[in-house]
């Protein structure tokens, strides 16, 4: 009996060694869990094959990670109002429509913009994609309100004017009862930023109808949408444009078959630095405006008009400054936020709604004070990069990679230089002259049209202008436009000693070349051109073909 | 069929860009103005002095510099004719009346200039905007554009009278040529035509190629020729084909398509005749430059105008060649990497067949493509089910079995 109370007593001691052993391994577990997710700036990687984003947060510090995780909760919030609004149209519209899913990727995308970012950049990133995600909510809260393959013919719907995404919405301004909705902006475009995989289904749709691979993926993509069946139905008429290429317009033929609206094709001079082109553009501005007031039966309302062009003429203000203050040893505003955000606010808003320029009016402190304090922009800064030619979809933050892995910041990219001119906000004939010459310089056209030395020698004098010492030529391989001068921007870059990394990709097709092949283009010309060591190792290589 | 006379004369100026017409011309002191699409209104490159030659690039080898400069992504007809440009092969020309109508072109032709690639203190290339639409406000565009870039070029570089006078009397020119090509090319309607479709072919581009006015003679006496010519008994052909699309400058794709059974019987496709070789007509108050504007941008057949009506008119139009040239089929084809032709194929393809129910062949091809035999095996398959429809209706209904 004894010896059997003293095998109990010494296995209980067994167990108790072996419970504490466990205890410690599982203190340790959590403690190194605790470190990893404390000293996240070596692991960054992690992030972006998904390994963490779904665990837990990035650690920035109690302060940036407790502001950063309640502004996660506001895009979450956000969206869930949007849902809350609509419940019916919002489940029919994610059954209807595959597309729409992959918002819900949304909270992901934003965190992947915002890795590495502290202090005021995470505050400017911060704001910046708010405005984002409220821009994007409303416009599918309309869209699934107006939709005709959900809701049958309705009353919305014939207060739309449907425009071509790539057309600036600046007009619309002078008609207040209407509502411009930019038609594959919900299907195609913010979709491709959000999921690298999304436009897959798409490009393949219009490739096994007939069209050739080779062709950008955008248009094709657009067109994809619409061989689908996978646009919204809505609108009273429709306003296409030749802007910004050969792609663009051409895509046009499958929207004209499908929407099967009353459509005004707005074709601006492609030489638009032709002073005698201008007579031609303000022709094709008004010819826009009186087929509209013919399809909706309103009438432009110029003091409206005026109103919003004052708006945006402070936003253009404010835009101005992230360019000057980038100008200088102190950037505040680098990667991809200033394009994503610039795109939108001049293209799809232009003005007509006054929370962007609230929050221009927010980022302007933070990035003045910023500025004034001398704060650095990243951990390490190295290289002053321009980034040229149109960026990857399905890579948005890839500015964000270089900064983070090799110290390379982008201080502006062509994608944000569209026209900055302030337009006339008092006589009507030279205000349509401004729009015209605006339109006429919006996003890619500014550079890719008009001549060579638009896209060419411009770059140089943006390297002089932003003293940068890097350039990131993207080789979007299906962009002829571009692909035409590559040749020139090689011998032009050797004669001026300028560091030229080209890293290719087909804007929203990773099959053709993945997000890790970016990388490489950058990790071999830094290690052996540059014979540098990366900032952060952990994001040098790292598979995320299958994330979104 | 007896073989036509200068067929082999004709053939042999398509080998060079500076041909011996060419040289002959410039020798008598005349001006080469180069041009590479129809929306550079051709007529207006041949008032006095000047003589318009659409490029080419024959005998095209490598492209290897030019996909240095270009990418291999971009249209092989714009990179051969860079190619071209940097082996010398242009340095006769006096000018480049260059359009910006499709951005490839406009690239290839940039690449020349930018590189200084035409030598000569007069020499000038002109980058004229061209609108997507007909509009009014887009021919005064246009003719501005042309006053402004090629005119006034012409007129301070080397003294050119463009005057209204100028221009009415080269379209005089410009529609002798019209007519004999026209003629010839209504001989293509009959059931068992008197003239293939390279023959065609060959007679005109040799109108684009070379100064007109040198070449006159020759076409008179083959239009004479054939006027007089007697088929053969048996038909040559087992079926009628149009060919729709891109830039063709290379006759020995008609050859190809010929020698896979299908008769070529109407040609529209850049470089072809339709548009492109129908008389001009001005009225006597007109402003001359203005009215061919108009008639060049009405008549043009590219895929590029995206107005609606332009876009339904193009399909229009080439269903009634179809149907007017009594053919059996419609061959769409796209320069490789043309952007334009490749939407304008993929959608009409299958709408002329889905919708209109005719039978459609849609293929891209390389800028040179004579021996090719994966071509070959498309267009005689596509012969084939020409053929079986042909049977079919003549059973009046599908076969089985």
């Amino acid at each position: 009996m004894d010896k059997k109370i003293e095998e109990l007593l010494e296995k209980g001691k067994e167990l108790k060694t072996q419970g504490s052993e466990i205890l410690k391994k599982e203190k340790k577990t959590v403690s190194r869990a605790f470190h990893a997710w404390k000293d996240m700036d070596h692991h960054k990687g992690d992030v972006h094959t998904g390994e963490l984003t779904t665990a837990f947060r990035e650690w920035r510090g109690v302060k940036d990670t407790a502001y950063d995780f309640a502004k996660w909760l506001q895009v979450w919030g956000d969206m869930s109002l949007m849902i809350m609004k609509n419940p019916v149209g919002s489940v029919k519209g994610l059954w209807k429509y595959r597309w729409f899913s992959s918002y819900l990727q949304t909270p992901m995308f934003i965190d992947a913009q915002l890795t590495g970012l502290r202090g005021p950049q995470l505050r400017i990133a911060r704001e910046h994609m708010r405005m984002i995600v409220r821009f994007c909510t409303r416009l599918l809260e309309n869209t699934f309100k107006a939709d005709e393959n959900l809701n049958g013919p309705n009353a919305l719907s014939d207060k739309i004017v449907l425009f071509d995404e790539m057309m600036p919405i600046h007009i619309m301004a002078g008609f207040p009862n209407l509502i411009g909705m930019p038609s594959q902006m919900a299907p195609v475009y913010i979709t491709s930023l959000l999921d690298q995989q999304m436009q897959v289904h798409y490009l393949d749709e219009t490739e096994n109808y007939g069209l050739p691979a080779d062709v950008c993926p955008l248009p094709s993509a657009e067109a994809g949408c619409g061989i689908a069946g996978d646009y919204p139905i809505f609108g009273k008429c429709y306003i296409t444009s030749s802007m910004p290429c050969d792609g663009s317009v051409m895509t046009n033929i499958f929207q004209d078959r499908y929407f099967k609206l009353p459509t005004y094709p707005l074709t601006l001079p492609v030489r638009y630095l032709d002073e005698q082109a201008v007579d031609y553009a303000v022709e094709e501005i008004k010819g826009m405006i009186r087929f509209i007031e013919e399809n909706t039966g309103e009438t432009f309302d110029w003091d409206a008009y005026f109103e919003a062009m004052e708006r945006y003429n402070k936003e253009t203000e404010y835009e101005q400054e992230k360019w000057d203050v980038n100008q200088t040893a102190y950037p505040q505003i680098t990667g991809s936020i200033l394009a994503i955000y610039r795109e939108l606010s001049y293209m799809a808003d232009a003005g007509r709604d006054p929370r962007f320029l609230k929050t221009d009016e927010r980022v302007n402190k933070i990035m003045m004070k910023a500025y004034r304090e001398k704060n650095p922009c990243a951990k390490e800064m190295r290289h002053r990069a321009v980034v040229w030619s149109c960026p990857a979809h399905y890579y948005a933050n890839f500015g964000n990679w270089a900064e983070q892995c090799w110290g390379i910041d982008v201080l502006i990219d062509m994608e944000s230089m569209m026209s900055m001119k302030f337009i006339n906000t008092e006589d009507k004939e030279e205000s349509l002259k401004d729009i015209a010459w605006t339109y006429e310089r919006m996003a890619m056209r500014k550079h890719t049209n008009g001549g060579y030395a638009n896209v060419l020698d411009e770059l140089w004098k943006v390297c002089e202008e932003f003293h940068a010492d890097m350039v990131i030529m993207y080789s979007h391989i299906s962009c002829k436009t571009m692909a035409g001068l590559q040749g020139l921007f090689d011998d032009q870059a050797r004669e001026r000693g300028i560091r030229f990394i080209w890293v290719e990709h087909d804007l929203m097709d990773p099959r053709t070349v993945s997000r890790r092949h970016m990388r490489e283009s950058v990790n071999r010309y830094m290690r052996t051109v540059m014979h540098e060591e990366p900032v952060d190792p952990s994001l040098e290589d790292f598979d995320d073909e299958k994330e979104w | 069929m007896k073989d036509l006379k200068h067929l082999f004369y004709f053939e042999n100026l398509l080998q060079e860009a500076n041909n011996e017409l060419v040289q002959q011309a410039k020798k008598e002191g005349k001006l080469a103005i180069g041009y590479t699409c129809f929306h550079m209104p051709e007529v207006l490159l041949n008032v006095d002095n000047c003589f318009s030659l659409r490029m080419r690039a024959p005998r095209t080898g490598s492209l290897e510099i030019a996909t240095y400069y270009m990418s291999n992504y971009t249209c092989e007809y714009c990179r051969a004719l860079l190619e071209r440009a940097v082996e010398g092969g242009y340095n006769f020309l006096d000018g480049i009346a260059a359009v910006d109508a499709c951005a490839q072109m406009n690239r290839s032709m940039e690449n020349i200039l930018v590189q200084k690639l035409i030598p000569g203190d007069k020499f000038f290339m002109s980058h004229v905007d061209v609108p997507y639409k007909v509009t009014e406000h887009g021919v005064e565009h246009q003719a501005e554009q042309i006053r402004t870039k090629v005119f006034k070029k012409l007129e301070e570089n080397y003294g050119v009278d463009t005057s209204d006078d100028a221009i009415r009397k080269a379209v005089e020119e410009h529609n002798k040529i019209c007519r004999i090509i026209t003629e010839i090319g209504e001989y293509r309607k009959e059931e068992n035509p008197r003239i293939t479709g390279y023959e065609f072919h060959i007679l005109n581009l040799v109108t684009y190629v070379c100064p007109k006015y040198l070449i006159l003679d020759r076409l008179q006496e083959t239009l004479e020729e054939i006027r007089n010519r007697e088929p053969d008994e048996k038909k040559n052909y087992r079926a009628r084909v149009v060919i729709a699309g891109s830039e063709i400058d290379d006759p020995d794709f008609t050859k190809l398509v010929e020698e896979a059974g299908a008769l070529v019987v109407a040609d529209r496709f850049c470089f072809g005749s339709f548009p492109g070789r129908q008389e001009i007509h001005i009225g006597e108050e007109e402003d001359a430059l203005k009215a061919v504007c108009r008639r060049y941008m009405e008549d043009s057949q590219c895929a590029r105008y995206m107005s609606h009506e332009k876009i339904q008119a193009r399909r229009d139009f080439v269903r009634k060649l179809y149907e007017d040239y009594h053919a059996d089929g419609i061959i769409y084809e796209q320069l490789k990497f043309c952007d334009y032709w490749g939407y304008e194929r993929a959608l009409v393809s299958h709408i002329m067949q889905e919708e209109y129910e005719l039978p459609v062949l849609s293929v891209d091809r390389p800028y040179r493509v004579g021996s090719s035999g994966q071509m070959r095996t498309r267009i005689q398959a596509f012969v084939e089910r020409m053929e079986i429809k042909k049977i079919q209706n003549q059973r009046g209904g599908a076969l089985h079995g």
